[in-house]
């Protein structure tokens, strides 16, 4: 049972990536650890992550146009925690600390903005139902909210407020909604195949600039997510490839529709993950855009690097809970 | 194991070490001059960032009596400049992703700046503190409206305030260019030889599309606050505006159907309107040419505007023909703009009844 979990945890760990991207925004990666699995009751997961997301492409439409001068950068680290309070039922923590960059390079000249600081956080309840479809399968649903606790009037060095789109928070309550379906075979336990949902319902920031309101778009992600786990060097080694699908609503300003926001991105995700131990997880995976459809004419994510490190930390005693 | 955690640590740095600075230019420096004419809470981040809307500084023209600009409809919006035998238009399609051109005409250059979300636009020499500097846009706002900045001296120009606003410049003022803002078939009948800024500018852009939705007509859509509001006409009302110090009057095209001429007195000084519903221009009168009798005179020709001198001038108040020819009169100092912006920046305008 304990090994069933823990290739739960790191199927989870593996897929749970959900880039809550702003459709014209750096990306910060708000929800990118989120998702924990539910272990034992009583045990606690730590993630750490760093994430580097870069956007230079430059799309009308579906076209990309020959305009590589603009360039938004994001630095993100993500720390995440979770704790299992029954074995089904668990909860999970997620703190931002982001630099958000805006680079012009044009007529010879750079021109640099930037942010730094605390981002939102996310609060999300989950559960899980194990073997709804079977056995070796599980289905995981959780509600949550991103709460604003990231600064959202931060200013260039001239003392002008940045706009939403360079602000480490959004000054606005999300409610997200999330679900995770997996299923392993019998013909080759270790290999999984998992799907997940995510829906965020975003909040408004009532005093965009003091006066006026502003609402990214509602946002709807998918991944289908192939995984499987090797010996490498004796050591436990989980190569994965996602499929991702991301729908974002244009953004409101004032209550009207923002062109140039909101599309649809289609990815891929190569993923690769090492057992250091038996509770530390390592993982590396790459976001590379594949097709994306956006509204209008704006900037559009070129590639995606993330890295970190799962710590489990069981219960105490340790007591094997059978279902 | 270490070996595999010594990797796993180097891929880390690695990642970590992505630094989006190599490769790239200096930077430009920053106006480090905190001073600003205008309140600087009120002065917004637009997005793009400076020079993220790019302006023009090469800019190519078709010359219409060889190719007809397929890009262009006769409805389609342009800035027209003349300077002695040259005539030249800047397609708004084109200005609404670029907002600047800088531009060299009859050895004069000047720079053609537009903003979009307030529909004003202008020309002004190319100059600042009196040396030739081009301009570019500094993704800043103010009132909604453009800010400038000039490549010499970095100082920040607001578009509709018509001064220099923050840099070592500040408090400067723009010499301005006569341009008209009329659509495009109109254009072409004052001026048949014109000249048309190509859309072979150097950048990759979708011409054409109107990158900011239904904002023309839609009279409560504002990307950012402009302030003081008047309700005295729709907010996206297309005005032609007079300006003096810090005051205006306003004219509506819908006054002007089928051609008018006339005197007007604004801020105590006689001004001469004319126009029809689709191009309005005024002029400063002198005493002495306030005896003369005017009359609308377009006839799809450079000629505009008639006297009864036997007179005939252009829409840039230029005797074309008559006694006075190659005289000209002085063109006031006017804008046409959405209506808001005039009520914000010069507040509580006159409206002309």
């Amino acid at each position: 049972m304990i090994q069933k979990m823990s290739f739960f945890t790191l199927l989870i760990f593996n897929t749970s990536v959900i880039y809550t991207q702003t459709c014209c925004s750096g990306g910060i990666p708000l929800s990118n650890n989120l998702g924990l699995s539910t272990l034992e009751k009583g045990s606690t997961q730590i993630g750490i992550q760093y994430d580097y997301n870069n956007l230079n492409t430059l799309n009308s439409g579906s076209e990309t146009l020959n305009d590589d001068s603009r360039l938004r950068i994001t630095h993100s680290i993500l720390l995440n925690a979770g704790y299992s309070i029954t074995n089904s039922l668990s909860i999970e923590v997620l703190f931002t600390w982001v630099n958000q960059r805006r680079n012009i390079t044009q007529f010879g000249n750079e021109n640099l903005d930037e942010t730094s600081g605390i981002g939102d956080a996310i609060l999300l309840l989950k559960y899980n139902f194990e073997n709804v479809l079977g056995e070796n399968s599980a289905l995981n649903i959780g509600v949550g909210t991103k709460i604003p606790l990231g600064s959202s009037t931060e200013t260039n060095d001239q003392g002008i407020t940045l706009n939403a789109d360079l602000q480490p928070g959004s000054n606005a309550w999300d409610v997200i909604y999330w679900s995770m379906i997996s299923k392993s075979f019998d013909f080759r336990p270790s290999f999984t195949i998992s799907s997940r949902f995510i829906y965020r319902n975003t909040g408004t920031n009532t005093s965009y600039f003091g006066d006026s309101t502003y609402k990214f778009g509602n946002e709807f992600q998918t991944y289908l997510h192939f995984s499987d786990q090797f010996l490498l060097f004796k050591t436990i080694t989980s190569p994965s490839l996602s499929l991702k699908y991301r729908s974002a609503s244009q953004d409101k300003i004032g209550g009207f529709n923002l062109d140039n926001t909101g599309g649809k991105w289609f990815s891929i995700i190569p993923n690769f993950s090492i057992d250091i131990n038996s509770d530390i997880v390592f993982s590396a995976k790459a976001e590379i855009p594949i097709y994306s459809f956006v509204d209008g004419t704006q900037l559009t994510p070129t590639y995606r690097l993330t890295t970190g490190f799962l710590i489990k930390i069981p219960r105490k005693t340790n007591k094997l809970i059978i279902n | 194991m270490k070996n595999i955690s010594f990797y796993i640590f180097l891929l880390m740095l690695t990642l970590m070490s992505c630094n989006d600075n190599s490769n790239v230019p200096n930077q430009t420096p920053t106006t480090n001059n905190d001073n600003w004419l205008i309140p600087v809470n009120e002065v917004k981040d637009g997005g793009p960032g400076k020079d993220g809307i790019p302006s023009i500084d090469n800019p190519k023209f078709i010359d219409i009596s060889q190719t007809n600009p397929a890009f262009l409809n006769d409805s389609d919006l342009v800035i027209g400049t003349v300077n002695g035998s040259e005539a030249k238009a800047y397609p708004h399609v084109i200005l609404d992703w670029h907002e600047v051109v800088n531009d060299k005409i009859n050895e004069d250059f000047i720079t053609i700046n537009y903003c979009p979300l307030t529909g004003t636009a202008f020309g002004w020499e190319s100059k600042a503190n009196g040396t030739k500097s081009s301009f570019g846009v500094s993704g800043l706002l103010y009132n909604t409206n453009l800010i400038l900045y000039d490549r010499n001296t970095d100082s920040n120009w607001s578009q509709l305030r018509l001064q220099c606003v923050n840099g070592t410049l500040i408090s400067n003022k723009p010499i301005l260019v006569s341009v008209v803002e009329t659509n495009w078939g109109t254009w072409k009948k004052l001026y048949p030889n014109t000249k048309v800024l190509s859309t072979d500018t150097g950048f990759n852009r979708t011409y054409g599309n109107y990158p900011y939705g239904d904002y023309r007509t839609n009279q409560n859509f504002f990307l950012f606050t402009a302030i003081p509001s008047n309700d005295a006409l729709p907010n996206k009302d297309r005005i032609y505006a007079i300006l003096d110090g810090d005051k205006s009057k306003v004219y509506q095209f819908s006054d002007f159907e089928n051609g008018k001429v006339f005197i007007d007195e604004f801020n105590k000084k006689k001004y001469l309107i004319v126009g029809n519903e689709n191009l309005i221009n005024a002029f400063e009168l002198s005493d002495e040419l306030l005896d003369l009798d005017f009359e609308y005179g377009f006839n799809n020709s450079e000629v505009f505007f008639k006297d009864n001198e036997g007179n005939k001038w252009s829409i840039f108040g230029k005797a074309i023909d008559g006694p006075r020819k190659n005289e000209v009169i002085k063109v006031s100092r006017s804008v046409v703009s959405y209506w808001f912006a005039i009520a914000a920046f010069y507040p509580n305008p006159e409206i002309y009844q």
